[in-house]
């Protein structure tokens, strides 16, 4: 009893009296030596720094990152972004991704403004050989094109954008084209029976009917150009029509598109695969070629398209100010920031829905818009064979589509059915896509 | 105006109430000093009288008396107050840090179990979180040791909104990995178009919301929205910012300003700690519970944000 009671007067004072703990510390505190620490000054990056990181199928070459034979079995994938030490010695400002392979273009004093990695079987990338006579099938790190520019130290990159197995680079001395030209896709005659492995050959356009070249895109097998009065001009493969010329051959040299596009100003076309998406400056999508995925949506159920033809269902959605075409879907993106798909594959709008006639919206819940965040808007969408990638004006990657090589970069190899944001240590500003890889240049925090 | 009568108020005493926890104190002492201050303050009032003892006095062979008077075994001044800190039950619904300050839900007597509920619920806490820039400490708070010092000037206020935007991002995208639904399947797709989802682990903290409200180098302020969060995180948070930066940062306060929906002005402070306002609070509370089911009853694992 008399135990009891002391217990219950100790639980009164406990609760009545504030004890002072003295923490015991490992390292003592030392007010004085503070003023002796040394001030790091730890390094800012330039304005002018970018970060390159790069994703996707590794056997191609496409990635420019090195690695061993040995490694090759058991590293197919990079499934995650992966910097590439190519911007760390190289200011790179511009990239463009082809079918298995990528170039860099960099703001540099010297004359090599251009760097390519990746399959080079139709010298896609240039000539480069290790052996003399040897050219190589496939670069596995990135190595300069040297592109025979009229003064090489004042010549800057504007656009690099490649296809299947050919590329363009559009410089302020004009269009470059390299690699295969079986279709005419180089703006060149066709030569039969031309050997594209080790040709030195690189076509030069420097302007197109007298007016400067401002904007390029390669489909697959042709290539696309728009001119300072915002006229499209085309050439190669035309056997769906994504030539828009209003025939189905292949064609050889630049021709103006005419069509419903014929008196518009056309501010960017859209094409990765066979279908062609393109954009004026009233905010109206045009588009021509394969539409066998219900890309135009026609009632008379055609699947080729030679012509441009107005999308009427888009004139709904407001003015568009972003556009991308993959291999069998479409996707706009309007003044207001909303995202729509329509075609064929993942859409992105949950594995329900593969197939789509009119344009599906994508909840702006997916792209991080919430109460925690609702000033949030996507900025570009870009588009692979397979996939999509949107990125927001807080520099944040999404991706969805199919996942093949890892170019979704979200850690896994499955396909992603919605947008999922990729982990990526900077502020993404430009993507582009591949059929199995992707490359994102981005600002680093600070 | 309160009753004058003890037990009436004792029968009233179930429930949440919301206190201020100041910093440096820990939410065990909280608890006592609330419990402390009720006890004492009921026992000044009208409490119950000691029991009759009641005796038969008398001669048997004669006439008996019976004789009622207060039972001495009874008496306060034997067997102690009538109402003793042992006697209230108390626990907490989310257990804040020593140094951190803010929102604090005690659960009292039946109200323990609805505080276990709101505890299990995974609900959002909302925190301010004051930073130092230029100084790096080895427990990440301001009592530390100094370790390092750094230059800070070339910090932007957009350098720092930038890259919270960025942390926000990635840990919303974490909440997929944490929630046990399958990312191929329609009803992860459902999930994610209706926004914020709750964790399935109550282990692995996740940020909802993180934005900076206030910067003035060196110091800087962070609002945090947050799930499962606990005191070291907060503080290695701001350490990791600092880093992030390129510089140093150690944090210099936490103050929990919201919980689910209670927030700074439900919150009593240490000097209205009074059975009056206890029971005020607790009514107040208790409307608050009634008006959102889902404090309590969670049918759903997105995050309904009110």
């Amino acid at each position: 009893m008399k135990m009891n009671n002391a217990k219950l007067f100790l639980n009164i004072c406990k609760t009545n009296i504030r004890t002072i703990s003295t923490k015991r510390r490992k390292y003592p505190l030392d007010p004085e030596g503070v003023n002796q620490l040394p001030v790091f000054d730890y390094a800012v990056s330039k304005s002018t720094y970018n970060r390159l990181f790069v994703w996707g199928a590794v056997p191609t070459g496409a990635l420019g990152i090195p690695y061993q034979t040995k490694d090759l079995k058991r590293i197919e994938q990079i499934r995650y972004p992966k910097r590439s030490s190519l911007a760390e010695y190289n200011e790179v400002t511009k990239i463009g991704c082809g079918f298995g392979f990528t170039a860099f273009g960099v703001n540099s004093d010297s004359n090599v403004k251009l760097y390519g990695t990746g399959l080079n079987t139709d010298s896609q990338l240039g000539y480069h050989e290790v052996r003399t006579n040897k050219p190589l099938g496939i670069l596995y790190f990135p190595q300069p094109i040297h592109l025979p520019f009229m003064n090489p130290e004042k010549a800057t990159i504007k656009k690099l954008s490649g296809g299947r197995a050919h590329f363009v680079v559009l410089t302020n001395e004009g269009l470059f084209l390299l690699g295969n030209n079986a279709y005419g896709q180089c703006g060149r005659s066709i030569i039969a029976d031309e050997c594209y492995s080790g040709n030195k050959f690189i076509h030069h356009i420097k302007n197109i009917d007298g007016k400067a070249v401002i904007d390029i895109q390669c489909g697959q097998d042709h290539t696309l150009a728009i001119t300072e009065d915002g006229a499209v001009y085309s050439c190669g493969w035309g056997a769906d029509g994504q030539t828009g010329l209003g025939h189905f051959n292949c064609q050889d040299q630049f021709t103006k598109v005419q069509g419903d596009i014929a008196s518009e100003r056309i501010l960017k076309v859209a094409s990765r695969s066979d279908f062609v998406l393109a954009l004026n400056d009233k905010g109206e999508v045009f588009g021509w070629g394969n539409t066998e995925y219900a890309q135009l949506s026609l009632k008379d159920d055609i699947q080729q398209i030679a012509n441009p033809t107005s999308i009427e269902m888009c004139k709904s959605l407001g003015k568009i100010k972003d556009i991308a075409s993959g291999g069998s879907f479409c996707v706009v993106l309007t003044e207001e920031g909303r995202v729509f798909v329509w075609g064929y594959g993942i859409l992105g709008t949950g594995p329900a829905v593969q197939y789509s006639k009119t344009p599906l919206e994508i909840p702006l819940t997916l792209f991080g818009v919430n109460d925690f965040q609702p000033d949030t808007q996507v900025k570009s969408v870009t588009c692979g064979v397979n996939h999509i990638c949107a990125v927001t004006n807080n520099g944040d990657l999404y991706t969805w589509g199919r996942n093949k090589g890892g170019c979704l970069g979200l850690k896994d190899d499955k396909d992603q059915y919605f947008p999922l944001r990729v982990a990526i240590s900077g502020y993404v500003k430009h993507t582009a896509c591949g059929v199995d890889h992707t490359v994102a240049l981005c600002k680093p925090f600070i | 105006m309160l009753a004058k009568d003890a037990p009436t108020i004792w029968n009233a005493l179930k429930g949440i109430i919301c206190v201020y926890k100041p910093a440096d104190v820990s939410c065990n002492r909280v608890a006592k000093t609330v419990i402390h201050k009720i006890c004492s303050e009921l026992n000044e009032m009208d409490c119950r009288p000691p029991i009759d003892y009641v005796s038969i006095e008398g001669d048997p062979s004669g006439e008996l008396t019976v004789i009622t008077k207060p039972s001495l075994a009874d008496d306060p001044l034997v067997v102690g107050p009538r109402y003793q800190p042992k006697d209230i039950r108390c626990t907490w619904s989310s257990y804040l840090g020593v140094n951190t300050s803010g929102v604090l839900l005690l659960g009292i007597q039946n109200g323990t179990k609805l505080a276990m509920r709101i505890r299990n619920n995974k609900l959002v806490r909302a925190y301010r979180i004051k930073g130092l820039l230029g100084l790096a400490t080895d427990n990440y708070y301001k009592d530390g040791k100094v370790v390092e010092k750094s230059t800070f000037k070339f910090i932007k206020a957009f350098n720092i909104e930038k890259l919270l935007a960025s942390m926000q991002a990635a840990h919303q995208r974490k909440m997929f990995d944490t929630c046990g639904v399958d990312l191929q399947s329609q009803a992860a797709y459902e999930l994610a178009v209706k926004g914020p989802i709750r964790p399935s682990h109550s282990k692995i903290p996740l940020i909802y919301g993180i934005k900076c409200v206030h910067f003035e180098p060196p110091e800087f302020t962070i609002e945090v929205h947050c799930i499962n969060e606990y005191e070291m995180y907060l503080k290695a948070l701001m350490q990791e910012i600092g880093m992030k930066l390129h510089s140093t940062a150690h944090c210099t306060g936490i103050q929990c300003i919201r919980h689910s929906y209670f927030n700074l002005d439900h919150a009593l402070l240490q000097k209205h700690w009074t059975l009056q306002n206890i029971i005020t609070n607790l009514e107040e509370c208790n409307d608050i519970i009634e008006e959102h089911k889902d404090l309590t009853i969670q049918e759903n694992i997105a995050l309904q944000y009110g």
